[in-house]
């Protein structure tokens, strides 16, 4: 089957969601299909750029192609007689954000009008899509709330999982993941105080800003941690990062209030580690089951601290929560194989 | 820098645009530019052209890179302050094809209307470049003969030129090339059955979408002569190293479509492998670098004329061998290189 892969672009900025659609089209070509990816560049501002980025999709045409397969708005405005959508996310601006700091659309006339096409098409286009993924729950609620439009949540998998695996539950708890604030590193680093174990914590990561690796290092510092934390602040490859799961204890990710389980847990699990998160992190709830595949904790660096030391002093408990994490992502489906069945049955 | 590199095509139809935009963004990226590639999907029913031509205009490129390289027709409609064209070829039934069988535009006031808007994007997105270059001597010709403007010549060099190389002067000549019927392989089988020696033919290349009627009457054809000892036909998707192999075992390329524009890629195939080309002197851009005696042989399209310049080249290779390396030589003379282009594009 000849499949169109649609995307909307800026370019040079690669996301989650920019990520995803290539991997999607690559396996597509891996499962035999033959898979190409569109990516429509997306301007909105002014605001009037938005609409003509809109009207751009809908003048746009598909020959020669079975199936399209479309992620970002306005790239599902394409018209395709069979056209299936995975839903990152809406233009929210116009939806959630709207109203908040971050609504970018001026509330004029103009701004107003604009916000309405928006709404309009959206119900149009969702709503006579073959078939309606999205990638998380919180994805798939916002768009029953503002366009009364079903959809299913379809979870997207790590690209590549086989060199993820276990060497041992060694003594160190791992938090891979670019530093910034919104990760919440700092938290885990501060909690390192409070442990009763000789548990160690390994950060690794790229820093966003200079300021957010500072403050990790001062943590350290005042607090002579030295010995316990070890801070990796660069980009790891693949290989590395696989390394360091392999051999870890456990897993932390805390980030504050994303959509999405983010890939870190799925690396985790893979690794048949245990995650520890925090109940305000969002998304990790869809896998991070308390007790269960790990323990989801209060953002606060002593319940941080009780969780790790869990860890350390029960092996055996730590063993099967991370092997209960990777029955979990079966159950959940979170495979290319469903993908790839989602997208071509 | 920053490039953003632009086309137009038609989802899963590869043709030498797909691989001269892949090749330019490699060769950009390797001298440290950022490179963002951006292909349209495009369709060529001229009544949907004009909806899509519209949808290039609306998508507003103005704020990202340095410069805008757009490649195949109509994505230079995008909109870039620094824009320059590598153009490749008109919607040619709107133009030079206009009045032939090829004429996909009906002549009706309503066709001739869909002609006039096409001419009329076209002149305005010209008029906005920076600056135009085209991919052949014909194609800059005719931009001058319909639009009135100037392009300079800058031929397009092949993505890894350095992987061919010359193992044997062996038995056949080799055309490679995708089937279809301008591409004219028939006229390659009808030149074996002119030829006095026991020189061997391969014809290799994937068959286009509507062309299995067209792979099945040149397998007749190849029965009807009894040539099936002497022609082969390897109807697939031949990989690199496979044309690479090929070609270095080869005693020369082929290369005979009906008056394509540019010199096409089998042509620096064959020359990086140190092969002559054998074409014809209605194949258009390839005489830009064919000279008939020196790197190859210029033949009337005539299967007497072919079958003899197979057989010069069988019955004396060293001249066949010389006459490769001068084709090497040409492609240095003509600068067909890498160097030359993004001096060219970027300077």
């Amino acid at each position: 089957m000849k499949i169109a892969v649609l995307n909307n672009c800026v370019p040079y900025v690669w996301g989650g969601a920019e990520h995803l659609a290539q991997a999607l089209t690559e396996k597509l070509n891996e499962y035999g299909h033959e898979a190409m990816l569109f990516r429509m560049p997306f301007r909105w501002q002014p605001p009037g750029k938005v609409v003509e980025s809109m009207l751009a999709c809908r003048l746009m045409r598909l020959p020669n192609v079975d199936r399209a397969i479309a992620f970002k708005f306005p790239a599902y405005y394409i018209p395709h007689e069979d056209k299936r959508i995975w839903l990152v996310h809406q233009f929210r601006q116009a939806y959630d954000l709207w109203g908040t700091e971050f609504q970018d659309l001026p509330d004029t006339v103009e701004g107003r009008q604009i916000r309405a096409a928006i709404m309009r098409s959206d119900n149009l286009s969702l709503g006579q899509a073959q078939r309606l993924y999205t990638n998380s729950g919180v994805t798939s609620a916002r768009l029953k709330k503002f366009n009364g439009i079903d959809s299913e949540v379809l979870y997207p998998p790590l690209f590549e999982s086989s060199h993820f695996h276990c060497v041992e539950y060694g003594d160190y708890i791992f938090y891979p993941s670019r530093v910034t604030a919104s990760k919440r590193q700092h938290l885990v680093v501060e909690s390192m105080k409070y442990v009763t174990t000789p548990v160690r914590l390994v950060v690794a990561g790229k820093e966003e800003a200079p300021a957010d690796l500072e403050k990790i290092k001062r943590i350290i510092r005042e607090n002579r941690l030295e010995e316990r934390v070890t801070l990796i602040a660069r980009f790891i490859t693949e290989q590395e990062k696989a390394e360091l799961f392999s051999r870890a204890l456990g897993c932390a990710y805390i980030p504050y209030d994303e959509d999405s389980y983010g890939y870190v847990t799925l690396e985790s699990f893979h690794a048949r580690k245990p995650v520890i998160t925090c109940t305000d992190s969002g998304g990790t709830d869809v896998v991070v089951k308390d007790g269960k595949t790990g323990f989801v904790v209060p953002p606060d660096p002593k319940a941080i601290a009780e969780a790790i030391d869990r860890f350390y002093a029960d092996r055996r408990s730590t063993q099967a929560m991370g092997e209960a994490g990777f029955e979990l992502m079966q159950t959940l489906r979170i495979s290319w194989e469903h993908v790839i069945e989602c997208f071509t049955r | 820098m920053k490039v953003i590199i632009a086309s137009c095509v038609v989802p899963f139809v590869e043709g030498g645009a797909t691989f001269l935009v892949e090749w330019l963004g490699q060769a950009i990226k390797s001298r440290g530019h950022a490179v963002e590639t951006l292909l349209f999907p495009f369709s060529a029913n001229y009544t949907e052209m004009l909806d899509q031509m519209m949808a290039l205009r609306l998508l507003d490129l103005s704020q990202h890179g340095d410069r805008l390289i757009a490649v195949r027709t109509p994505s230079y409609l995008l909109q870039h302050p620094h824009k320059i064209l590598w153009f490749i070829h008109h919607h040619r039934p709107a133009y030079d094809l206009w009045g032939t069988r090829y004429q996909d535009i009906p002549n009706t006031p309503e066709g001739i209307c869909y002609r006039d808007a096409i001419h009329q994007a076209d002149n305005i997105a010209f008029s906005e470049a920076r600056k135009i270059f085209s991919n052949s001597r014909v194609v800059a010709e005719r931009l001058k003969q319909f639009n009135k403007v100037d392009a300079e010549v800058l031929l397009p060099p092949l993505g890894d030129p350095e992987r061919f190389h010359c193992r044997s002067m062996g038995d056949y000549v080799l055309y490679v090339s995708r089937f279809t019927h301008h591409k004219r392989q028939w006229l390659a089988i009808e030149g074996m059955r002119h030829t006095k020696t026991p020189v061997h033919l391969v014809l290799a290349g994937k068959a286009d979408p509507d062309s299995a009627a067209y792979v099945n009457d040149l397998r007749s054809q190849v029965e009807k002569y009894g040539l099936q000892s002497r022609v082969s036909i390897i109807d697939r998707f031949v990989s690199e190293q496979e044309k690479i192999d090929l070609f270095a075992d080869s005693l020369a390329g082929i290369y005979f479509p009906l008056d394509e524009d540019s010199y096409g890629y089998p042509t620096l195939e064959a020359h990086h492998s140190g092969k002559p080309v054998i074409t014809t002197s209605d194949s258009g851009g390839t005489a830009e670098l064919i000279l008939d005696g020196v790197n190859g042989f210029l033949t009337a399209p005539d299967p007497e004329a072919i079958g003899q310049a197979m057989d010069r080249l069988y019955l004396d290779r060293a001249m066949a061998s010389a006459m490769g390396n001068s084709g090497r030589e040409r492609i240095a003379q003509l600068n067909i290189t890498w160097d030359n282009v993004l001096e060219k594009l970027l300077g």
